[in-house]
């Protein structure tokens, strides 16, 4: 049994030819088929299509032909990115029986790469919610305690990293869903720039926002698979030319300024996280780094001009789930029934009601008063945010209020299990790189620590988080 | 500004969506808080704030140009449908009784 590799490790073993990627991918089949049981992070595993991946990475590095330093490692693909000729249900019954026809650009730059997918994994429908209980096809546990969620939306990728059921795995976050379930379950997630990585095949929920982004067991791990599916392209007019990555494992922050907003750190976060990232700020400290409290306004706000604007989105991309063209139709109604009741039987109630949401703040005498003016509040977070990264190099938050919360507490308070989200959104709504890495346990139960950077300085919140990681 | 039962079910008329009667009163209940928490942003003052252009995100428009799809894909994406007759998509009509 190959145990707890990261992939930098694996890719070494790899290189050394210390182990096969058949063994490596075996290793991995054989513990999901042990563990995935209880934790419920796979909701279909390729089991023959993987070792033949893996066969044939084996005999592409035996002819010295690798084709990157990934080839060959068996990873785990969140179930609204498509793996062309793979069941794909974004966590949905309305996709139930969906198999993409293509591959998305993230899934073929992993193939290009060498890359095994072991499956796909579980997470909220349509990656709407903040703990997998929100998907169609059962809940996913967090491996570190198995009666909490292990956060959403991508919680099952988090979980099967966690678990140690893959080496690393691809999640999205419109809103937090990569870093909130690292957080809750003790792993590294990274929530890209906007526009650094390709949307093209990942299903859409709110456009302007998602981005797909790397779950992984260290920083380094995270930056390595960041750079293979990053790059601009046709499929997706937002991606951009972005400058040249360049990743630096430090070991110090001597030179950093670590701005540390007083808005994040007053009221609301429980005492455990607080002590934990709190410690983790003397940590950062400890490494050279120099802490600059700063104003960073408007927090509060960019939760609700999140749950503004990503309803609006969603209003509009669900509306292609109509069982028509794809997915589950209601059969033998007329077309508007054949709508309504194609919808009923196949989207959740949370999809149901960030719709409603959307088309309620879309609606004629409402547009200005909610779309509009979230709009020109997103403007003055965007500027709130280049103004910070005038006088610091990268903002330090704890990623959640609380750690891992118990299964189904919070089902039936839609707006509590928002208010989850109050660190994690500004990032997205001003379109920013931020990375959750794990910094200690309350009670048992891991605790995130956020860094966020400036546009397109992904390359540099990694190398410090890198840092951090690091520190004894 | 609280939801009533008739905005509810106009609110799912509009979305497409049919609604049973028990999550009729669940989505009552769960909307208006959301509503009220979202309704923070008019306290801010945005006089003279643009909003933020989807435009800004969009760096490069391409050509209004068909990029025909391979023969998997098309494949693929007949093999989804719900319904269909003679390689095309099978949908219900969308007048009841067409007239004469």
């Amino acid at each position: 049994m190959y145990e707890l590799m990261t992939l930098k490790q694996a890719a070494e073993a790899l290189a050394n030819k210390t182990v096969t990627s058949v063994e490596l991918t075996q290793s991995y089949l054989d513990r999901i088929r042990e563990k995935d049981g209880a934790i419920h992070a796979y909701l279909e595993v390729f089991e023959a299509h993987a070792l033949e991946q893996a066969k044939a990475s084996d005999e592409r590095r035996a002819a010295g032909k690798a084709l990157s330093e990934i080839d060959g490692i068996p990873l785990a693909i969140k179930d609204n990115i498509l793996i062309e000729g793979e069941h794909a249900t974004g966590g949905s019954k309305i996709l139930d029986g969906y198999v993409a026809p293509y591959d998305a650009t993230v899934t073929q730059k992993l193939k290009d790469a060498g890359a095994i997918f072991l499956g796909r994994v579980n997470m909220d429908e349509f990656a709407m919610g903040g703990s997998t209980e929100r998907s169609a096809y059962g809940i996913t546990r967090n491996p570190v305690d198995l009666e909490r969620v292990p956060g959403g939306s991508s919680g099952g990728s988090a979980a099967a990293v966690a678990g140690d059921l893959c080496i690393a795995a691809l999640g999205s976050d419109t809103g937090g869903s990569i870093r909130q379930p690292a957080a809750f379950t003790g792993t590294v997630g990274l929530k890209p720039s906007y526009g650094t990585v390709s949307r093209y095949g990942l299903m859409a929920m709110a456009s302007s926002l998602d981005q797909i982004g790397p779950m992984t067991k260290t920083v380094e791990d995270a930056a390595l698979l960041y750079q293979i599916i990053r790059g601009e392209d046709s499929h997706d007019q937002t991606t951009v030319n972005t400058p040249p990555f360049h990743f630096e494992k430090r070991t110090d922050l001597k030179g950093i300024r670590v701005g540390i907003p007083k808005q994040a750190w007053g009221e609301g976060m429980t005492d455990g996280v607080r002590q934990e990232c709190g410690r983790a700020l003397e940590t950062l400290k400890e490494l050279g780094a120099e802490m600059v409290e700063i104003d960073l306004p408007y927090m509060d706000e960019a939760l609700a001009v999140y749950y503004v604007l990503m309803p609006c989105e969603v209003s509009a991309n669900i509306s292609r789930f109509d069982g028509i063209r794809y997915g589950q139709r209601a059969p033998g109604l007329p077309l508007i029934e054949t709508y309504g009741q194609s919808r009923l039987q196949g989207l959740g109630e949370e999809v149901r009601r960030r719709v409603m949401l959307g088309t309620y703040a879309l609606s004629k005498g409402y547009y200005d008063a909610y779309y509009r003016k979230a709009r020109k509040v997103q403007t003055l977070i965007k500027r709130a945010y280049r103004k910070a990264f005038e006088s610091v190099d990268v903002i330090v938050t704890p990623t959640t209020p609380s750690p891992a919360f118990k299964i189904g507490e919070k089902l039936s308070d839609p707006l509590a299990m928002y208010l989850e989200d109050v660190y994690t959104v500004g990032v997205n709504v001003a379109g920013i790189p931020a990375v959750s890495v794990p910094c200690g346990k309350t009670d048992g139960l891991p605790v995130g620590l956020q860094f966020i950077g400036g546009m397109f300085k992904d390359d540099q919140v990694l190398s410090i988080a890198s840092a951090f990681e690091s520190a004894p | 500004m609280a939801l009533n039962r008739n905005d509810i079910s106009r609110l799912a008329e509009l979305s497409r969506l049919a609604l049973t009667e028990e999550e009729m009163a669940r989505m009552e209940q769960t909307i208006d808080p959301i509503l009220n928490y979202v309704g923070r942003l008019t306290e801010v003052n945005t006089d003279n704030v643009p909003e933020t252009e989807a435009a800004d995100e969009i760096r490069a428009l391409r050509g209004d140009e068909a990029i025909p799809a391979t023969a998997s894909t098309h494949e693929g994406i007949m093999a989804n449908f719900p319904d269909k007759k003679d390689g095309l998509l099978r949908a219900p009509a969308v007048f009841d009784k067409p007239k004469a």
